[in-house]
């Protein structure tokens, strides 16, 4: 936790000194949270080019904030923030029509999974292209903010708390759309167990 | 222990140590429940396959040009006071703030001939604040112009290891 909290003071401090006009901080901050953030639009948009083109727009945001900048909350609070509301915005504009109907396109781009170090068969790639896609559909289902919650409690490992500052509402409401988000994905994905 | 099913808040318990969040000591007390509670057990079995199941989903990687083409993005998104400066920028580069006061004072002069021939007193109190205002954001525009020409450093490096 001590840890968690310096590197929380890290982040800030690092902001402060892009607000000072420090390039090389803002730099290190992207080179920090860079994946992160892709990588949770990635699966909240569920299309690779729409997720790099909003991580552009996060980090310019944060650029552009800096002169504002004031550490009243986590910095990855407030990336994270910015993140999920340009998520929801693109969702909702339906930029992403492709969404449900086109998720095995983006296949290609997945890393190749090994299995023992070994090449995996037909059979067993088949197998997983499968998986991911249901896998992928059950996410796509969940509403916008049940989602955005389980993406952050599961992927980026957020606690309860941090969410709920992610999210605008409260530690309880958090629980309770993961509570929901897992129980649908359970009865939808059971049958991986 | 009591048993987390009975309360949904309860149940948090069972979906952190589905998501393995819980500390040793929790983990070791729910398991023990877990041994006599069939309810927890088949939550907890559930909840650690999906668990494992969304482990499989993983996110392509980062392309390699995204750095450059945010560089790229930001040095393109300058402010009115940028695209105003950028004519001036060598020159305030080399010789600083001389450079930016003369700025100042062509501007001042430029909003002095702007005003109406009728002036009223407090016109003077807003000269008063613009001529306070402009060093603040020339010198900002400096800090602004400094980061840029970091950034462009920043930029042909990310391009250099891209082309590489």
């Amino acid at each position: 936790m001590e840890g968690a909290a310096e590197a929380l003071d890290y982040d800030a401090e690092l902001m402060l000194r892009v607000k000072d006009g420090d390039g090389a901080s803002f730099g290190v901050l992207l080179d920090k949270h860079r994946s992160s953030v892709v990588h949770f639009l990635y699966r909240m948009i569920q299309n690779h080019a729409v997720a790099e083109e909003l991580a552009q727009e996060v980090f310019l945001r944060v650029y552009r904030s800096r002169s504002t900048y004031e550490p009243t909350a986590k910095f990855t609070t407030w990336l994270f923030r910015i993140a999920t509301h340009l998520a929801l915005n693109s969702l909702r504009d339906g930029k992403n029509e492709r969404l449900l109907d086109h998720l095995d396109d983006d296949t290609k781009d997945l890393p190749v999974r090994q299995v023992f170090d070994r090449r995996p068969s037909v059979e067993q790639s088949m197998v997983y292209e499968v998986k991911l896609t249901e896998i992928r559909q059950a996410i796509a289902a969940l509403p916008e903010k049940q989602r955005a919650a389980v993406l952050m409690h599961k992927y980026e490992e957020m606690e309860y708390t941090q969410i709920a500052g992610v999210l605008s509402c409260s530690e309880s409401a958090v629980k309770s759309l993961l509570f929901r988000a897992y129980e649908t994905l359970r009865a939808r994905l059971a049958h991986m167990a | 222990m009591k048993c987390p099913m009975e309360t949904r808040e309860s149940a948090e318990l069972l979906l952190a140590y589905g998501t393995r969040k819980l500390d040793a000591e929790t983990t070791a007390l729910l398991e023990r429940h877990i041994g006599i509670c069939p309810a927890c057990r088949d939550f907890a079995g559930s909840q650690q396959a999906l668990s494992e199941a969304l482990d499989a989903w993983e996110a392509p990687p980062v392309s390699a040009d995204f750095d450059r083409r945010l560089y790229q993005r930001i040095e393109k998104d300058v402010s009115w006071w940028d695209l105003l400066i950028r004519p001036f920028r060598p020159m305030l580069v080399r010789q600083g703030l001389p450079m930016a006061a003369a700025a100042c004072v062509m501007l001042m002069a430029g909003a002095f001939l702007q005003r109406p021939a009728t002036v009223e007193p407090v016109a003077q109190t807003e000269s008063a604040q613009l001529e306070s205002v402009q060093p603040e954001q020339v010198e900002h525009a400096l800090d602004a112009m400094q980061m840029l020409s970091d950034f462009s450093h920043q930029v042909r490096a990310a391009a250099n290891e891209s082309e590489m």
